[in-house]
């Protein structure tokens, strides 16, 4: 297909380039125009990161070919605040409303939209409005405030001066509302994340994955994908120089698949490329031949007896299992007046942070090969890239880029051991951007886990014993699995003084996606468990839930559940802080919802408001103020 | 009635920094020209709002404002370890180091200024970019400050390590300390279920956190609202689905997140019990406040309308089922 001719205003400049048929708007405003400000969150119109305006409505430049810019006049993140920050730009600034800032500019388009369309417009149809744009870190809250603000300076309720900065006391800075330093750069889409980097005569680098569960790799053959124009190197695990294996407590995953794969979606192959669509089209000439394997796809599969093994170090199939003991559980129960027994379930859940993994590697003039990428490890990356790639630790240098969202999951260097290779085999710089799709289904989630937890308790409500067990999926590779059953055999049983535990945590290899670090990291799935677990006790106790919780509460002093003294403890305090700002109605848990008091205050938002837009019409708004 | 409302609430426990090893954490700091501050270590955003922290407190400890603070970009090759940035431990590890990295770069300064007036180096103030004599007049910009240091051939640099005292823990039976500082929260939930479609919105979440010492009180009210929100994604409707290892969640269009209609109004109270070992008395809020969401929820799910969600996520299928399985457990009762 012949390129297009785009004539278009953007940022009122007006900009004449030709274009190739397939480019979304996105492309053509971030590969040819630079204007990285537009971040791709999901390629498919559900996160709103790429939002902009056409023709002044806002539009999501990923869904729209870019032969439909011809003529029209696009405005970007770049647009506003040219020479200082737009009133919205200040108030996201004042009201703390960026954290990650990677959907930061895509959200101050909707909210400019929004404020624009009307500027009278209440906290639910604010909500309304941003609807299409998600945040995975801030929870809403200060984005929705601060659209408040804005829209009280910009309709004159308030003056501009909210904007400020508070004032802080001589000098006391620790506890202070201090605006966040970073926010200016985040709001106004000028902070370059990996993915908006580039380098002079960069590569870009595709990878091949895996399509089986479990399947031996019978053979790999990569020359016609090496000897197609535009194509620089195409390497496989036979490229890694030195120690091929990572992870964060066993190396038990190669950089790509060595001999057999393990999940779908792992690493078979990476193609650096002149461009993204020429390394596209040398993956699909990459001839794998596999013999499928027998999988495990549960927990329950992967400990039968005989089961398929994923690695032989670990012929159970077992990565981790924690023990943790106190007492003697069979007196506790003996001594027990209530015993209860109940089995909990957490399913795998995506970190979905709205920057897909990306990043840059080069190798300096000095020999140093570096990688700049969003790792939330650069200490630990570097200690294992050394050893794969056989150099002194001081010939390794990796910076940590801005991280768009990592909740634990930019953790494991699934990715950065082959840019590494690249570079070095290229001697040019490369460059990886995940897809959405690529990010999903390649990189870790939060352990699925299953846990038996038997309580024995006296009648006033003292926990005597307690028994827990649990099975957590960890996948196909080890990553943080071990670390993640350490913390929950730790925390699991909650602050609670227990004179008798018998803690079991046990993580699982399977053939599923693999398993690693998450926010809160095993403690979350393990005390949901025990916390869920306190109030059905309390209710067959006729106990209130905090007070069951209250008798129980280690204290300064209490020994934990590993033996150490607390030097300090704060659960009374959090007990009390809550049930006095939520005005708890006490009463044990006995389902007693339609009977309470203390239902519907002043710190719950309105109940399901959508179509709030509709209902309240702008023009009542308007002249309620005027 | 269609929908009803209930109440529930839970607790939390959490560890703070890398769990049963020891955890460290290296910084440099310099006042530099113009009474600027360059800070040195192994830091980059993830979001949390480290960089302002770090710079609230060099700021303080040096004697100069937060926006005058430069943070080094995080380069293995170009700035001290610092270690990770996870395990709801930068505050804790990084902000104790920077601390004390700031405390010897001032120091250095504060020696020459002590020479320059004759004073004793305990008498002199540093804040808001003026160091003065405490009950004097003697006083100067931090820039002259530096100015002066640097013509006595001094350059006011600073370094500083934090590292904990923990273990690991035993094979057999656990036992171990596995963190010198540990934090508590609590959070109650008050959610409303429709028995109709099976929706459950949580309406109100009040969030009590131990946090040592806020550094950023809207930074971590920031951290608390996003956790709430993100543990509200899984307890509700967050599900990542495999058949025969292929997902079938493969983007946002499968794989569902909250939206700003999702979300509860989060109510934060913020608790502050000094952590007795670290020298700035912080401790950390990333990850615990995401602990007791999901079964305050569920325990408030319970209050609503009697189902015991114990399967997440609770998605209007499963709690239309429940109620069925309540309603039929009933009858049959009654039939006895």
């Amino acid at each position: 297909m012949p390129d297009l001719r785009i004539d278009a205003i953007i940022n009122g400049r007006k900009v004449s380039r030709t274009a190739k048929p397939w480019q979304r708007l996105i492309d053509f405003l971030r590969e040819d125009l630079h204007l990285t400000g537009t971040k791709e969150g999901c390629g498919a119109g559900e996160c709103g990161t790429c939002s902009v305006f056409v023709d002044g409505v806002l539009v999501k430049s990923c869904l729209m070919p870019v032969a439909k810019a011809q003529g029209a006049r696009i405005d970007t993140v770049e647009s506003l605040g040219r020479n200082e920050l737009s009133v919205l730009q200040k108030a996201f600034h004042k009201a703390g409303a960026s954290q990650c800032g990677y959907c930061i500019p895509g959200m101050v388009m909707a909210a400019t939209s929004a404020l624009r369309a009307n500027p009278f417009a209440d906290r639910e149809e604010i909500k309304e409005r941003l609807g299409g744009n998600v945040c995975r870190c801030t929870g809403y809250q200060k984005i929705v405030d601060a659209v408040e603000l804005a829209r009280d300076v910009v309709n004159g309720r308030i003056s501009a001066t909210a904007l400020e900065e508070e004032e802080t006391a001589d000098g006391r800075f620790i506890g202070a509302n201090v605006r966040r330093l970073d926010a200016p750069s985040k709001v106004s889409g000028a902070l370059k994340y990996a993915g908006d980097m580039v380098m002079a005569n960069m590569l870009h680098v595709q990878v091949l994955r895996s399509p089986h569960a479990h399947a031996r790799i019978v053979s790999l053959d990569i020359s016609e994908a090496a000897a197609m124009d535009g194509v620089e190197a195409v390497i496989t695990s036979e490229d890694v120089p030195g120690v091929d294996g990572f992870g964060v407590f066993v190396h038990d995953q190669p950089v790509m698949a060595r001999g057999k794969v393990r999940y779908v979606g792992e690493a078979v192959a990476a193609v650096a490329a002149e461009d993204v669509v020429t390394a596209r089209r040398a993956l699909a000439k990459i001839k794998v031949v596999y013999e499928p394997l027998p999988a495990v796809f549960s927990v329950e599969e992967a400990l039968r007896p005989g089961a398929p093994v994923l690695h032989d170090y670990a012929p159970d199939n077992v990565t981790k299992h924690i023990p943790v003991r106190v007492g003697d559980v069979a007196r506790g129960f003996a001594e027990s007046d209530l015993i209860v027994e109940q089995v909990y379930e957490t399913q795998a859940v995506e970190h979905a942070y709205l920057e897909p993994e990306a990043g840059l590697a080069h190798v300096d003039a000095d020999g140093v090969v570096t990688i700049q990428s969003p790792s939330q490890n650069i200490t630990h990356h570097r200690h294992m890239l050394a050893r794969i790639l056989a150099l002194p630790i001081n010939k390794v240098r990796m910076i940590m880029s801005p991280v768009g969202g990592g909740f634990g999951g930019k953790e494991d260097m699934i990715y950065q051991g082959m840019l590494a290779i690249l570079a070095i085999k290229t001697r040019r710089p490369v460059r990886l951007v995940f897809t959405r799709e690529e990010s999903i289904a390649s990189t870790a989630k939060r352990h699925p886990s299953k846990t038996t937890l038997k309580m024995g308790l006296t009648l006033d409500g003292r926990i005597r014993a307690v028994e827990f067990n649990m099975v957590c999926d960890g996948g196909a590779y080890g990553l943080s699995t071990e670390g993640v059953m350490r913390k929950a055999a730790i925390l699991g049983a909650g602050p609670y003084n227990i004179p008798n535990l018998k803690m079991d945590t046990y993580g699982i290899y399977t053939n599923n996606t693999p398993s690693g670090a998450f926010r809160s990291f095993g403690a979350l799935q393990a005390q949901f468990a025990t916390e869920s677990h306190l109030d059905i006790c309390a209710e067959r106790l006729g106990i209130d839930p905090f007070e069951i919780r209250r008798i129980n509460a280690m204290r300064p002093g209490s020994k934990t559940h590993t033996k150490q003294p607390l030097k300090s403890a704060s659960l009374l305090a959090a007990l009390k802080a809550v049930a006095q700002a939520s005005g708890w109605e006490k009463g044990p848990p006995t389902s007693r919802g339609e009977a309470r008091r203390d239902l519907g205050g002043p710190g719950n938002r309105p109940s399901c408001t959508l179509g709030s837009r509709i209902d309240g019409a702008p023009g009542q708004a308007r002249d309620e103020v005027a | 009635m269609a929908r009803k409302r209930g109440r529930g609430m839970a607790a939390g426990w959490y560890g703070i920094a890398r769990t049963a090893t020891v955890d460290r954490a290296g910084a440099w700091a310099e006042i530099d020209d113009g009474g600027t501050v360059k800070i040195m270590t192994g830091v980059t955003e993830i979001g949390e709002g480290i960089l302002t922290v770090l710079a609230q407190i060099a700021a303080e400890e040096i004697g100069v404002t937060p926006q005058d603070v430069t943070i080094g970009d995080n380069d293995t090759a170009r700035v001290p370890e610092a270690a990770h940035a996870g395990a709801t431990r930068m505050t804790y590890m990084i902000g104790n180091a920077v601390a004390l990295a700031s405390r010897d770069a001032r120091e250095r300064l504060v020696a020459v200024l002590a020479a320059h007036w004759e004073v004793a180096a305990d008498n002199i103030v540093t804040a808001n970019g003026i160091a003065r004599v405490e009950g004097a007049n003697q006083h100067m910009s931090m820039a002259e400050a530096v100015h002066l240091c640097k013509s006595r051939g001094v350059v006011p640099v600073g370094s500083a390590s934090f590292g904990t005292d923990t273990t690991g823990l035993d094979p057999v039976d656990g036992s171990g300390r596995p963190w010198q500082a540990y934090v508590f929260g609590c959070q109650v939930a008050e959610v409303e279920v429709d028995t109709v479609t099976g929706e459950v919105q949580v309406l109100g979440v009040w969030a009590a956190h131990d946090v040592g010492r806020a550094v950023n009180p809207k930074g971590v009210e920031g951290q608390i609202e996003g956790a709430v929100v993100q543990a509200l994604g899984q307890a509700l409707m967050e599900d990542y689905k495999l058949d025969g290892g292929h997902t079938t969640t493969p983007g946002f269009a499968k794989y569902i997140l909250p939206t700003a209609l999702d979300v509860p109004q989060v109510n934060s109270v913020i608790i502050e019990d000094p952590d007795p070992i670290g020298p700035l008395g912080v401790k950390g809020i990333g990850e615990p406040a995401m602990v007791p969401t999901i079964p305050a929820v569920m325990n408030a799910i319970y209050d609503a309308v009697g189902v015991r969600i114990t399967s997440l996520p609770a998605t209007p299928e499963k709690i239309l089922e429940a109620l069925r399985a309540k309603t039929n457990a009933k009858a049959s009762v009654a039939a006895e």
